[in-house]
């Protein structure tokens, strides 16, 4: 039951955030700064590791495709499958984890000791409103950001695939022949797709883990527990969310 | 708070993913930049079946456009197919869909048509045949195995029985077993008269085995030959005299053949009838003695009277030996 209540909380609390946050939208080309530095961290010094996670996830897809797919002669087809298994799910889902663990445990972490040491307090007091200043920058940023990473993670993962196809021996499909059924199979409309879940994920990742840091109590102690309950309840959030989202939109 | 450096990288950042969005709406909905160029024809169909936007056209196996567009035109559906500038397809020549693969891949498939009929127009409607789709072939199979369950439990009833009256193996069955004593006798008996015959026992042994039979037959047949060959020439023979006879020689000849011959015959039969006729009325010696029972009764009386005499010698007969022989003694 207690555990329940805490679910509800933490629902609760979470869309108390979204909604404080959006009445402060319109301070948003004021604060210019701050989202350009929310996009710096969100977006841009993340990219080296979803780029070379989207790479490898792309060349093991096309490499288990190829040792499944040559048993029945289907091999011509990898190109359509990595193509569409990158695009509508591996892609938006593996931008939205790292971006669970390496962006959202920041901001939970920054804002849970500004939360503990007080800062949080301090703001509150001079009347400037946490969600104005700490979140909804963040929010901004992260819609900004993650359908950009989310189309490189695509593409770098389309090109691990289509390199795996070329070089391996069992395989070797020329990448002519991989991006032409991966064409063929695919319309614009399975990208997009991808783009709107990794904006969903993205979003309600940051605004949980904002949400977890700002309430957070006691002591320093408690900073690493709300990195850790925020980084596993992004993860849940993530795959739950995941199986609506893909059903709403196919 | 944030440097130049970091909002230009931001910046740059952005803008790189809406290039690479961009550059992927394009190449995956055929946007302008990667159009294929070309000319459209129209193909009507009474079905597309498995026929989709960005199928390739080919004609003699080679690519040479793909399916721009699928719609449904009326009672039809139609595919608008997007040409190569370079191709010319004759206005004779067919299109149908053609299936390339089990998981429902097709494709548009164009034959060459004839050398000298004029290229078809952009926009113009290009002829059409319809093929057996897999579904239509899997459908026959369905109904062919039907039909061949069906014979076949018909076959297996015959075999087996119908549950009531038995099988044909059940009649074999019962018929064998029924009649084992008398198949196991006519066995023996085959095997017997097999024996007999490898032994060359009996008639058709030895015809089988002996080699002087052979020898006989062959020698009979030689006689035959040679019989036949002596009837041949007694045939000839008799040609030759029948030819005789014809010609009117010889006594047969004459006799046929000679008025004079045939006149004198004709006389004798007359005399001989007019004799007969006498002897039937009792006229002359021999009608007489033919007809009258008087001669015959005469003839009696007087066989009798010799038959008594010779009696009475007969009787006197042995005293006249015993006085001859008491003579002679005494």
């Amino acid at each position: 039951m207690k555990q329940l209540t805490h679910i509800l909380e933490g629902f609760g609390s979470t869309l108390q955030l979204l909604l404080r946050s959006l009445s402060y939208i319109g301070t948003l080309p004021r604060q210019r700064g701050r989202f350009i530095e929310q996009c710096y961290l969100i977006g841009y010094t993340t990219l080296p590791i979803v780029a070379i996670l989207s790479f490898f996830i792309g060349s093991v897809l096309a490499l288990q495709a190829g040792y499944s797919m040559q048993n029945f002669g289907a091999k011509q087809f990898i190109g359509s499958l990595v193509g569409l298994s990158m695009a509508r799910e591996l892609g938006p889902v593996m931008v939205a984890i790292l971006l669970a663990g390496r962006v959202g445990s920041a901001i939970t972490a920054e804002l849970a000791s500004m939360k503990v040491y007080q800062e949080i307090d301090a703001l509150v007091t001079m009347n400037i409103p946490p969600a104005r200043i700490l979140v909804l920058p963040r929010l901004a940023a992260v819609l900004v950001m993650v359908p950009v990473l989310a189309i490189i993670a695509d593409l770098v993962g389309w090109f691990g695939g289509a390199i795996v196809t070329k070089y391996v021996s069992f395989i070797s499909i020329e990448p002519e022949a991989y991006f032409s059924v991966l064409r063929r199979y695919m319309k614009f409309k399975d990208v997009l797709n991808g783009l709107i879940k990794a904006e969903v994920f993205g979003f309600g990742v940051v605004l949980v883990c904002c949400n977890i840091g700002l309430n957070t109590r006691g002591g320093p102690r408690e900073i690493g527990a709300a990195v850790t309950r925020a980084v596993v309840v992004s993860l849940i959030l993530i795959l739950v969310l995941d199986y609506f989202v893909t059903k709403a939109l196919l | 708070m944030n440097n130049p450096q970091q909002t230009a990288r931001v910046g740059l950042f952005f803008l790189l993913g809406l290039a690479l969005t961009w550059v992927t709406f394009e190449t995956l909905s055929g946007g302008k930049v990667f159009k294929d160029k070309g000319y459209n024809l129209i193909a009507g169909f009474e079905s597309l079946k498995e026929l989709k936007e960005g199928d390739e056209v080919r004609m003699a196996g080679v690519k040479i456009g793909t399916v721009e567009k699928t719609r449904l035109a009326g009672r039809r559906a139609e595919a608008v197919l997007r040409i190569d500038n370079t191709i010319r397809i004759a206005s004779d020549a067919t299109a149908s869909i053609v299936m390339a693969g089990l998981i429902g891949t097709n494709y548009i498939g164009i034959d060459l048509g004839s050398e000298k009929a004029p290229p078809l127009q952009p926009g113009a409607e290009i002829h059409t045949r319809v093929t057996p789709d897999l579904n239509t072939i899997m459908t026959e199979i369905g109904s062919l195995g039907q039909k061949l369950e069906g014979a076949l439990s018909s076959f297996g009833t015959t075999l087996n029985g119908d549950g009531k009256g038995g099988g044909l193996f059940q009649k074999l069955d019962k018929l064998v077993s029924d009649n084992s004593e008398r198949v196991s006798t006519t066995m023996t008996n085959l095997q017997e008269i097999t024996g007999k015959l490898n032994r060359g026992e009996g008639t058709i042994g030895k015809l089988i085995n002996d080699p002087s039979l052979h020898d006989q037959l062959v020698a009979a047949i030689a006689e035959f030959k040679a019989t036949a060959s002596q009837a041949q020439a007694f045939v000839a023979d008799a040609q030759g005299i029948v030819a005789q006879v014809k010609s009117g020689k010889g006594t047969i000849g004459a006799l046929l053949y000679d008025d004079t011959a045939g006149n004198d015959l004709k006389a004798t039969v007359a005399n001989l009838r007019s004799v007969s006729d006498k002897l039937a009325k009792g006229e002359g010696t021999l009608g007489k003695l033919i007809n009258d029972d008087t001669l015959y009764n005469t003839a009696q009386g007087t066989l009798k009277k010799a038959d008594r005499a010779l009696d009475g010698m007969n009787d006197a007969g042995p005293i006249t030996a015993v006085g001859i022989v008491a003579n002679s003694l005494f």
